[in-house]
């Protein structure tokens, strides 16, 4: 089994305080840290835990910045055989990257691609499905479960209410991977810094027959934060003066 | 860097082992786990086989040392203990919350994975010296739970006031500190050990302070006896209270008659040898009777929050020691529970909540307390349970004994 798996470095948001840039067009990132796309994770494992199951061979691809060679470090950490970062364009649309991945991997022979379901940042979850349009073969998005069988795939997809849909896919396929399909193991720095040695390549939009300025089909405008709402009301005072004041609210709404 | 379990033997002294059973005899998780000390020893002896290294209760120690210590032979029980959870880390196969606690250390500098940009949100209503920016004698090394934990916030902020009364030179390193490392090295991640000592180190270098003054006793213990080139004295606050009181430079004024009882922390009593200080600044404060607890000092009962402990889910059923510890000291009717440790202090304040006693007992860092006591503002700063309710909780001293607690 010849695996694929696409990646992506993202700031980590959840606690931080969020400015937006003068442009308005991005989030400040500079006192943010990076780590591998949490999807991402879910998805290099499940790729080493069929490699483990099947033979074969795990390859790890980004579109991103010199810094997110740390994040392909990572993933030959998790146990990808090799990796290679292809240099980001200055403006991009999922399509765009997608069509990205698709020329650098036009070359590998592949069973299986797999990405994340979507990333933590920009949230498109698109450019998994583009990417298998691109190339022409079936996919399956929000997989929780893989099972490899004579050529094909039983996949498991996560439906709203609590539903899962099996489908069986005719291998070369492209599925995207929702997180809780396995149990991420540990990945240690003595894993991370043994795998500084693995092999890793960097190459340009232009070695894959592209420009900087490819065209795009969605331009971002405007990043803000939603306006605020007017529908909260904050209750001051001592514990039992906001106890007193909330049991009147809900007398009040006959609650 | 790669760990060899065919080394064990050698490395931590366990063809010496006499299979007395005192490791197991001391060991304050006996019963609550499987954890059997003795055996273990044993069973890495004949085959140190990954299957035997997997078993869950190799994650229920707390590395407080008691075994480790009272050994006759000189096997070194925790260090066998760090080395499985090293090789189990380096494998990947570690619990999933010590997994995260790990992964936040190496990304955010702290186990909890709070932003560092937030690690001095504690101090920003006081002027604090950033060293690095100014200069300083005395480096405060706040650590991780003093510095996002709401409830040992205010243990910083007492000491940050002590200090700052007592005219010391401090200063502390702002954002740039990152975790000490030394639950990190127990949850058995010593490649990350390593990392943040080497960094930490760095970082304290450039700064030209005289002595380092730590709050937490585990961070005191990293900087004492784990990082190879600190080259720096070494103080727990403990240490520097005592010599501020002796000093006269802080004078702690009298409060109403309270009775009062101290959790010696394994980090700071029974590994560093740190037991007279923190009771010598109880006794000075007026008012304040110190009784102790029948296990004290080097007897003192763990309250399970070392060792990576405070990270770990299950592992452990039965009554916590924590809670064992409340009992104990309510049985001597005491009105606070002193501790000198921010790990005592969580788990002893949730076991006093716990055990529904919230209003009989209060859990108090002794930093708190010296604060307390040199506020002259505060006529009776510690709210102490009202008087006349213990009787209903130790009617019958005897169901103390019920419990299976008694590890000596």
């Amino acid at each position: 089994m010849k695996i694929i798996v696409c990646v992506k470095r993202v700031p980590k948001t959840a606690e931080a305080d969020l400015f937006i840039e003068k442009e308005g067009k991005d989030i400040k990132k500079d006192n943010l840290v990076f780590a591998l796309n949490d999807w991402d994770g879910y998805a290099i494992r499940e790729a080493v835990r069929i490699r483990e199951n099947y033979g074969g061979e795990v390859f790890a691809l980004t579109v991103g910045p010199e810094d997110s060679k740390e994040v392909l470090t990572r993933c030959l950490a998790m146990g990808a055989d090799r990796a290679l970062r292809i240099e980001e364009p200055p403006a991009f649309d999922a399509l765009l990257i997608a069509k990205i991945l698709a020329r650098a991997i036009q070359d590998h022979p592949f069973d299986l691609i797999l990405t994340g379901v979507q990333t933590e940042d920009d949230g498109w979850g698109q450019v998994g499905v583009a990417l298998a349009q691109l190339l022409g073969i079936p996919h399956a998005s929000i997989v929780n479960r893989i099972e490899i069988e004579n050529g094909k795939a039983k996949v498991k997809r996560e439906l709203e209410g609590g539903l899962e849909e099996l489908l069986e896919v005719k291998l070369p396929a492209l599925f995207t991977i929702q997180t809780g399909i396995n149990e991420p193991k540990y990945v240690s720095l003595a894993a991370i810094l043994e795998a500084e040695e693995k092999e890793m390549r960097e190459i340009g939009l232009e070695e894959l027959g592209l420009t900087s300025e490819e065209p795009l089909y969605a331009i971002l405008d405007q990043v803000s934060f939603p306006a605020a709402g007017k529908m909260a009301e904050i209750l001051k005072g001592t514990p039992e003066e906001v106890v007193t004041q909330l049991s009147e609210i809900i007398k009040k709404k006959k609650g | 860097m790669k760990i060899d379990p065919k080394t064990f033997t050698r490395d931590y002294n366990l063809h010496v082992c006499i299979q007395c059973g005192t490791c197991t005899g001391g060991c304050p998780v006996k019963f609550r786990s499987p954890l059997n000390m003795r055996r273990l020893v044993r069973q890495t002896y004949f085959a140190p086989d990954p299957s035997l290294f997997r078993r869950p209760e190799w994650w229920a120690c707390t590395t407080c040392s008691t075994c480790t210590l009272r050994c006759p032979a000189g096997v070194k029980n925790v260090e066998l203990i760090l080395g499985v959870r090293n090789y189990l880390a380096n494998q990947g196969e570690v619990p999933s919350t010590i997994r995260d606690a790990l992964e936040n250390t190496l990304l955010h500098g702290n186990p909890w994975g709070r932003f560092r940009d937030r690690r001095i949100d504690w101090a920003k209503d006081l002027e604090i010296k950033i060293i690095g920016e100014e200069t300083a004698e005395n480096l405060l090394f706040i650590g991780c739970a003093p510095s996002y934990d709401p409830r040992v916030q205010s243990l910083s902020i007492a000491l940050f006031k002590i200090f700052q009364k007592a005219g010391l030179d401090f200063g502390i390193l702002g954002k740039k500190e990152s975790c000490c490392g030394n639950e990190i090295r127990r949850m058995g991640e010593q490649a990350l050990f390593r990392k943040l000592s080497m960094d930490n180190t760095n970082l304290i270098k450039k700064t030209r302070v005289k002595r380092i003054i730590t709050i937490s006793p585990h961070c005191y213990n990293a900087f004492k006896n784990e990082y190879p080139d600190l080259d720096l004295p070494v103080h727990h606050y403990t240490q520097v209270l005592i010599e501020l009181i002796e000093a006269g430079r802080i004078k702690l004024t009298g409060r109403s008659e309270t009775l009062l009882t101290y959790q010696d922390p394994c980090f700071l009593g029974k590994q560093n040898g740190i037991f007279e200080e923190p009771r010598k600044i109880l006794r000075s404060i007026p008012g304040v009777t110190l009784i102790e607890m029948e296990r004290s000092r080097e007897r003192s009962l763990c309250c399970e929050g070392g060792g990576g402990r405070m990270w770990t889910e299950g592992f452990t059923e039965g009554t916590r020691n924590a809670e064992i510890r409340v009992r104990e000291a309510l049985h001597l009717k005491a009105k606070i529970l002193a501790t000198s440790c921010p790990f005592c202090l969580l788990t002893l304040e949730d076991a006093v909540k716990t055990s529904g006693l919230a209003d009989q007992m209060v859990v108090k860092d002794i930093g708190e307390l010296v604060g307390e006591a040199i506020d002259s503002n505060s006529n009776n700063p510690i709210p102490c349970p009202p008087a006349g309710r213990l009787q209903i909780i130790i009617n019958d001293p005897m169901t103390l004994f019920k419990t299976n607690y008694l590890v000596d």
